[in-house]
């Protein structure tokens, strides 16, 4: 925790800059005299090139992809440091976002962790761009976040950054409600050795261990990370508790390196590799009949190069692409009778007797996805005053699947983006974005604006006035669905059906199907108003960030999507506002933190009237409003004592999702001991749960209020 | 130089009158008034300067030592081959290579070294004690430190990178931390493939890095490395020297050649008063660099450098004093 609270010297205005690997000489260029005082005459003047970015306003790259003080950006972000969250004692990384102001965090089906900015989501979450180091993270064609195998370890993140607020100005369709990037440490920060094991309640182990080097020419990282965890300790089944198969255990490994050209130029290249296997639990998640429980087998992969470079102080750019590929594999076992499969057989075709027992075979809903990413970004200072940030991308997504598509397919997307910085006088800066956009989901192309006004005070207060808009395109299985099943391992006397297609649109109600319609976008027009400012006391520093805003969402695709009932459209309106608070109080060896959300929504049917019974219309606009919580927030305390000790408390809610409400406090006390050779760290994490009630689902059960974790680690 | 150079001149002059005296009687008359004439003004007492190398460097500090020990005092400098015949007469060595040399040399002569550090002027007390002292160019740990904590007042962790060899000499400044309300903690380099290790795990301790005159971690080839990877993490690096200032560093504590010439004046004075030279110390004078660039890059506003001095100088006083260094 370091704190200063000296005032930002006028002359030291904060400038934007270039990326890491543009040079910044940092050394002074003085004539060194014949007899100056130096024992090194090596040293040349230059020496020392560093990128000169560093500032006491926090920055953020996230919101217009320049490096922007919190005064100048056009829109709320928070920070989070990895060392805040390892100091929190947070075990997982979804649950890092219940520091957000605004922001929810929960488990879904068979513990599928999911978070949401501001609801607006069933269950899985499709309005947020999820990056890591710039590369993009959410599920390509089945549009969700699995934080389950999210390829990044928390040992290995050194901040995230959430843009709070439409962010498809830069970042593009997905980035509806906001965007997160996740940004990983240099492999330059993390050299040597590092191992480390957490173990705790319901079966949680996380291990990680790392390895690296770093000299003037580049560095790298090589890390491993397991997580596992039994996932909660019951269910409710038929009235009955049972037990919950919903763990999961990842093993996922990830290679980073910088290789320097020199002091201008340098290329990244990022590889990862993660496998494991996500419980789903029979009753919970089976369908059609399952008799087993239908594991989902994950493997993924990607490859992320980028190069990095710059033609002056003022110019510099960088290239990107990207491939990954995600696999799932998910096979279970059903039993359905003879009569229900009889029924779905065309007209005309024989019957199976129905007395030799029900239909046994395997079915499943293997997948693959693959992107392709490219992006160029250009980065011109013209002056203190005048910067701009521009550039293209490319997108191809491919999908494999026979289950939801019949085979495969791709979609592409092309865009150029471009956010100006215009700063007329030290009181006043504009910002002007946008991003354009054209994808082959709905052949259309699209514009998303944002323009922002910040007036500053003091160097250390801002008032912000942001507009914006955003467009969120169907995914690939909502606009070019082909779900079917093909039986495999069919069981007699039913062996004729080995390998038939059982269509889902034949099983579908059809008064209410929608399946096979096209959708269109779904648009927010957002508005804020916002406060950052920063007091120097004397000797703490106090940072608070205040947001109202007001939305609203039109053409909101919702309804319902199984294999009985299809009937999403673009049929639900929303308009929302609410104020969010972010505040921190630093001092030496202390930090206080404080976050708290409000949202009120207003949401109504706006599809055909015709199109749907009531029942459904209800049932459409309360999905949108299922992971929005009127009440939310945090409060941390971290605090350094002496013999190395450093303790944690942190108090979390969420007032309420579904009937539910998550409270909980956590305690971390930790030892950190720096020895001559090697570090260490020993911590003991007790989470108390005080509404002992299953948050979010009623199957989402605790047994013991009082979850513990104790954590081991050592740094070579 | 001058005044040298006349004495040889008489002495050569004198072996030839003995074999041409009858057909040179007129000139050495007139040359013994000359010699008697000019040793009658010349300085009664002489200090020879074994230099560095660098002759601008050479000639300032012989300009700054003549100046404070009068004119009385002849400071001369000397060839490399002609410290051995040195007898009665002090030698400022300047530099470690020319400290070492005379010593070599000329184990009875007096030898005070200048533009040296603590280290190895006590290695070679160790091995060869003898009429050996120094006016210490390394700045004290103590005040190197005290200069981050002026820098940086919520300051409290103090990080030292070290070989195994040198982890001993930071054993004091540890202890003496602990009275400016600050701890230290030395983390050990075993290797040069370990520094960045060690260092990044120096870095998540300390406030701030305190570096030392220690070659083998801090040198030409190590130091931008040291500088990037200190700054990334948001920490700053106080010494070890000037150079390493304009090199990056964002400030040290310096000793002034005036105050170090000063008191290898006062010195020389001593060894002529009662023929010894007293043990080796520190200047009591410093000043403070600063990298201003470096500093407005991490927003660090810095006081005005003779503020900071004068604070680092309070601080010390409080304890007891520079003695306390």
């Amino acid at each position: 925790m370091k704190v200063s609270t000296r005032i930002r010297p006028a002359a030291a205005t904060i400038t934007s800059v270039k990326p890491f690997t543009a040079a910044v000489a940092l050394a002074t260029v003085l004539p060194v005299a014949g007899y100056a005082q130096s024992d090194s005459p090596d040293f040349s003047a230059d020496l020392l090139a560093l990128d000169g970015n560093n500032s006491e306003i926090p920055e953020v790259l996230t919101t217009t992809r320049l490096r922007q003080s919190k005064l100048k950006v056009p829109g709320s972000t928070t920070i989070l440091t990895g060392d805040m969250l390892r100091n929190l004692g947070v075990q997982n990384l979804v649950e890092a976002f219940r520091l957000v102001p605004g922001m929810v965090v929960g488990d879904r089906g068979s513990t599928n962790p999911v978070t949401s900015y501001h609801g607006t989501s069933q269950y899985e979450q499709r309005r947020l761009q999820v990056q890591i180091d710039g590369r993009t993270a959410y599920r390509i064609s089945l549009a969700d976040v699995d934080w389950i195998a999210m390829p990044v370890a928390l040992e290995n993140i050194e901040r995230i950054e959430i843009s709070r607020g439409p962010n498809s100005a830069a970042y593009g369709i997905n980035a509806f409600l906001g965007s997160i990037n996740i940004i990983t440490r240099s492999p330059q920060d993390t050299a040597g050795a590092e191992a480390y094991a957490s173990a705790g309640s319901r079966g949680h182990l996380r291990t990680f261990t790392s390895v690296g080097d770093s000299n003037l020419g580049g560095s790298w990282r090589l890390s491993y990370e397991k997580r596992k965890s039994n996932g909660y300790d019951s269910q409710v089944e038929g009235g009955e508790e049972i037990p919950f198969h919903d763990g999961h255990d990842v093993n996922n490994f990830n290679f980073d390196s910088i290789i320097r050209l020199d002091d201008n130029h340098s290329v990244d290249v990022r590889a990862g590799v993660l496998e494991g296997v996500n419980e789903e639990d029979l009753n919970k998640s089976g369908k059609l009949g399952a008799t087993t429980d239908p594991d989902i087998q994950m493997n993924d992969y990607y490859l992320q190069l980028r190069f990095d470079g710059a033609t002056s102080d003022t110019h510099f750019y960088h290239v990107q692409a990207s491939y990954q590929n995600q696999r799932r594999r998910q096979r279970w076992s059903v039993s359905i009778p003879a009569t229900t499969i009889n029924a779905l057989l065309p007209p005309g075709s024989p019957a199976f007797p129905t007395n030799q027992g029900p239909f046994i075979a395997d079915l499943n809903e293997d997948s693959e996805e693959a992107r392709q990413e490219f992006e160029l970004q250009d980065t011109l200072i013209f002056n203190d005053d005048l910067k701009l940030v521009s550039g293209l991308g490319y997108r191809k997504d491919t999908y494999i699947s026979e289950t939801f598509f019949n085979g495969r397919g791709n979609n592409y997307q092309s865009r150029v983006f471009a956010n100006l910085e215009y700063s007329p006088q030290r009181w006043v800066t504009f910002n002007f974005g946008g991003n354009w956009e054209k994808t082959t989901t709905t052949d259309e192309g699209y514009f998303s604006p944002r323009a922002a006004t910040n007036l500053i005070f003091n160097d250390n207060h801002a008032l912000r006035f942001v507009f914006s808009r955003a467009v969120r395109t169907p995914d690939a299985f909502e606009q070019s669905p082909d779900w079917s099943y093909r039986p495999s391992n069919v069981q007699a006397p039913f062996e004729a059906l080995e390998g038939y297609r059982i269509v889902i649109e034949d099983l579908l109600d059809p008064s209410t199907s929608t399946y096979g319609k096209e959708l269109e976008e779904e648009w927010i027009t957002s508005r804020e108003i916002s406060y950052f400012g920063q007091f120097h006391l004397d000797r703490a520093l106090l940072s608070v960030e205040i947001r109202y805003f007001n939305d609203h969402f039109r053409d909101m695709i919702s309804g319902i999507i199984n294999e009985e009932e299809w009937y999403i459209d673009n049929n639900v309106a929303i308009d929302q506002e609410g104020a969010e608070l972010e505040a921190s109080l630093d001092f030496s060896g202390t930090m206080l933190r404080a976050s708290y959300g409000y949202l009120e929504q207003d949401e109504w049917y706006t599809g055909d009237p015709s199109a749907l019974p009531a029942k459904q219309q209800e049932k459409a606009v309360d999905l949108m409003g299922r992971l929005s919580a009127r009440n939310s927030g945090s409060v941390a305390w971290i605090q350094d004592w002496p013999l190395e000790l450093t303790s944690s408390l942190a108090y979390y809610w969420t007032n309420e999702v579904r009937e539910s409400r998550f409270e909980r406090a956590d305690f971390r006390l930790a030892r950190r001991v720096d020895l001559p050779d090697y570090s260490y760290v020993l911590a003991l994490t007790i989470q108390h749960y005080l509404n002992p009630k299953p948050w979010m689902s009623p199957d989402n059960r605790i047994e013991d209020q009082n979850q513990y974790f104790v954590e081991a680690g050592v740094r070579f | 130089m001058e005044q040298r150079n006349s004495d040889a001149l008489t002495t050569r002059s004198t072996g030839r009158s003995g074999k041409t005296i009858s057909r040179l009687l007129p000139g050495l008359i007139l040359l013994f008034f000359v010699t008697v004439v000019s040793a009658a003004g010349a300085p009664s007492r002489t200090v020879y300067v074994a230099g560095s190398g660098n002759t601008a460097l050479d000639q300032h500090l012989t300009k700054l030592l003549q100046q404070r020990v009068g004119e009385n005092t002849a400071v001369l400098p000397i060839a490399e081959n002609e410290l051995s015949s040195i007898k009665d007469a002090p030698v400022v060595a300047v530099g470690p290579s020319a400290f070492s040399k005379a010593r070599q040399a000329n184990r009875s002569a007096a030898i005070l070294g200048m533009l040296v550090e603590e280290d190895l002027v006590s290695r070679f007390a160790e091995r060869s004690p003898g009429q050996i002292s120094a006016v210490y160019y390394n700045v004290p740990l103590l005040r190197q430190a005290l200069t981050g904590k002026v820098i940086l007042p919520h300051a409290t962790k103090v990080s030292i990178l070290a070989t195994p060899t040198s982890a001993g000499l930071y054993e004091a400044v540890l202890d003496q931390l602990s009275g400016y309300g600050m701890q230290g903690r030395v983390f050990l380099v075993e290797s040069s493939d370990d520094l960045i290790p060690t260092l990044i795990r120096a870095l998540g301790y300390g406030d701030f890095l305190l570096a030392a005159s220690d070659d083998a971690i801090y040198n030409p080839r190590t130091i931008k490395h040291i500088l990037l990877t200190a700054y990334r993490r948001n920490r700053i690096v106080i010494g070890p020297s000037q150079a390493y200032v304009k090199a990056g560093s964002l400030a040290s504590s310096y000793a002034p050649f005036p105050a170090m010439a000063s008191l290898a004046a006062d010195y020389i004075n001593a060894y002529f008063n009662d023929g010894t030279l007293p043990p080796p110390a520190y200047p009591e004078q410093y000043r403070v660099e600063v990298n201003d660039q470096v500093a407005r890059s991490l927003n660090i506003p810095l006081p005005d450098r003779e503020e900071i001095a004068g604070l680092v100088n309070e601080k010390l006083a409080e304890t007891g004093g520079p003695d306390n260094e």
